[in-house]
């Protein structure tokens, strides 16, 4: 009876195949070998950097020093068919005390996709598992060197609480549609977002909080995007849901709500020799719930950024960043006063300068060169700057980058 | 290596040094039934972007381009999909490294390219240079 039932299973297979290849070709290790190479990829990044700094660590020791930002990539996809795809990159960091000595190695994204709806106007699909946050230009690749703009991100992405936008563990819907007039690319990403140390820090003005902040009810981070002639000219609207909870033994922080929500304005243009890029970022925020004063404020910061590519290879960037805890006192003035001076002005905004210089040797290898000028202190980690009374208004950062791609 | 392929390499070679004589001509693998109803240059680009990542018989196209620095592919990217190199650049950096799609496979040389696309069935690639062999169409050709 099981040998009938077999003996049928592969006829009936073979019939299936018929039309195309019969079931034994389809089986042949030469076939799967095939499918295996055109279907499946691997790539990957590395980059080290080294940071000098004046006034401030970064990275680790930096200060009156040399730290190291190490960043590695790898991952691998695989087109199961003109449907349904799976993806996943691991990440390995070693970026100053946050990391510690030996790093750390995290899942970057891992997930299925599954596209319902695919022709020459429009894609419609559903992605499940990681996936990364489309929070502005530049975070979905924000870790691989050769995409960002420069060696330090701009402000406006949160690299002192990357967990915020880096990645979301739940679903994305994705809507893309190509026109004439250009191409508009929709996300919307569902799910639990990371908080850290750094954040709960930020949340509470206290380095020496313990306990952490957990997701608390449904997050989301959406954008639209817009391009004109496969991306010379990209205008993007991103925003984001977040809620979180202290959970932890301060019986003072107990009940602590901490709703966020940022928004981000993006736009650039990428001439052939010349790019512009400039990005204006608002956060409402609104700490309550607990035995600490309720804070409710709007923090905002922007950037303009521009490149020119001296020759195919070499490419300048100069930029103008600026960041405000609080938007209606962007000196931190009020707030400093209202502390009686405990907290000063400085740890309440940044403004930030930067020259960059990149040399992309070959496509595959690219050296940068990168010097910043700063005032003011509120986007540095305080886990790599624990020292309070030690913490500089005016600063400076020097930095080189070795980064490889495949 | 065969005929068809040392002819090719004669032409390349013929013509190095003038290479701008020839404009940039898209290749594909002579396939059967393939689809090459290219209305415009969209729709080059979008398959050398890897947007469009299936011919309209639902076999995957195979994409071979030349390093981003290679002159071919500058020309290429001008003349053919009227964008910079830079933008693809990024077209595929954002697929490759969001693992929302995947990248074209790059080739070394124009001579490796004439014989991947050769090779190759359902590939598509370009060159600068006169190629006649019957398992490469050339696009636009009569």
């Amino acid at each position: 009876m099981l040998k009938l039932i077999i003996g049928l299973m592969l006829l009936a297979s073979s019939h299936v195949y018929a039309a195309e290849l019969s079931w034994q070709d389809k089986l042949s290790w030469q076939n799967i070998q095939k499918n295996w190479q055109d279907d499946v990829q691997f790539h990957g990044f590395l980059s080290q950097g080294l940071i000098s700094s004046s006034g401030n660590n970064v990275y680790g020791h930096s200060k009156n020093s040399v730290s190291a930002l190490t960043e590695v990539g790898l991952n691998a996809s695989y087109q199961y068919s003109s449907q349904i795809s799976f993806a996943i990159q691991g990440l390995y960091r070693r970026a100053g005390s946050t990391t510690g000595k030996n790093g750390i190695g995290v899942l970057d994204y891992a997930f299925m996709d599954y596209r319902f709806f695919n022709d020459n106007q429009w894609q419609v699909g559903i992605r499940g598992g990681r996936i990364k946050n489309p929070w502005g230009l530049y975070n979905e690749t924000r870790d691989v060197s050769f995409t960002r703009p420069t060696m330090f991100m701009p402000l406006p992405y949160y690299e002192r609480s990357r967990g915020l936008v880096l990645a979301m563990n739940g679903g994305q819907v994705y809507v893309n549609q190509f026109t004439n007039w250009g191409d508009l690319y929709f996300k919307f990403n569902l799910g639990v977002t990371e908080s850290d140390q750094e954040l709960l820090i930020a949340v509470t003005s206290n380095p020496a909080i313990s306990g952490k902040l957990n997701t608390s009810g449904v997050n989301f981070l959406t954008q639209l995007r817009y391009e004109i002639l496969e991306g010379q000219y990209v205008f993007a609207v991103s925003y984001a849901q977040m809620d979180f909870e202290y959970k932890g033994l301060s019986p003072i922080y107990n009940n602590l709500q901490v709703p966020i929500r940022p928004l981000m304005l993006s736009m650039q243009y990428n001439g052939e020799r010349f790019s512009l890029a400039a990005e204006y970022n608002l956060q409402w925020n609104h700490f309550y719930g607990a035995l600490v004063p309720e804070i409710k404020n709007v923090s905002e910061g922007w950037y303009i950024q521009g490149g020119y590519k001296i020759l195919d290879n070499l490419e300048a960037t100069i930029r103008y960043d600026q960041t405000a805890r609080d938007k209606d006192d962007p000196l931190g003035k009020k707030i400093s006063a209202l502390s009686g001076g405990l907290m000063p002005a400085y740890y309440l905004f940044t403004h930030d300068t930067t020259i960059s210089l990149r040399w992309d040797v070959t496509p595959e290898w690219m050296l940068r060169a990168e010097y910043h000028r700063v005032h003011g202190a509120s986007n540095i980690s305080m886990i790599d700057n624990p020292d309070i009374g030690d913490i500089a208004e005016h600063w400076n950062i020097y930095a080189l980058q070795v980064a490889f791609r495949f | 290596m065969d005929k068809t392929v040392k002819l090719s390499l004669y032409f390349y070679g013929l013509f190095l040094f003038s290479s701008s004589v020839f404009a940039i001509e898209i290749i594909t693998h002579n396939d059967s039934g393939l689809s090459l109803n290219f209305k415009n240059e969209e729709n080059i680009r979008a398959i050398f972007s890897m947007r469009q990542r299936y011919w309209s018989n639902s076999e995957k196209i195979k994409v071979f381009v030349l390093a981003d620095n290679h002159v071919v592919h500058k020309a290429f990217a001008k003349e053919k999909l009227a964008i910079f190199p830079h933008q693809l650049r990024r077209s595929w950096n954002r697929m490759t490294y969001t693992g929302t799609g995947q990248s074209p496979k790059t080739v070394n040389s124009v001579i490796e390219m004439i014989q991947k696309v050769k090779q190759t069935p359902y590939s598509i690639g370009y060159v600068d240079t006169l190629v006649s062999d019957d398992d490469i169409k050339v696009m636009g050709a009569r």
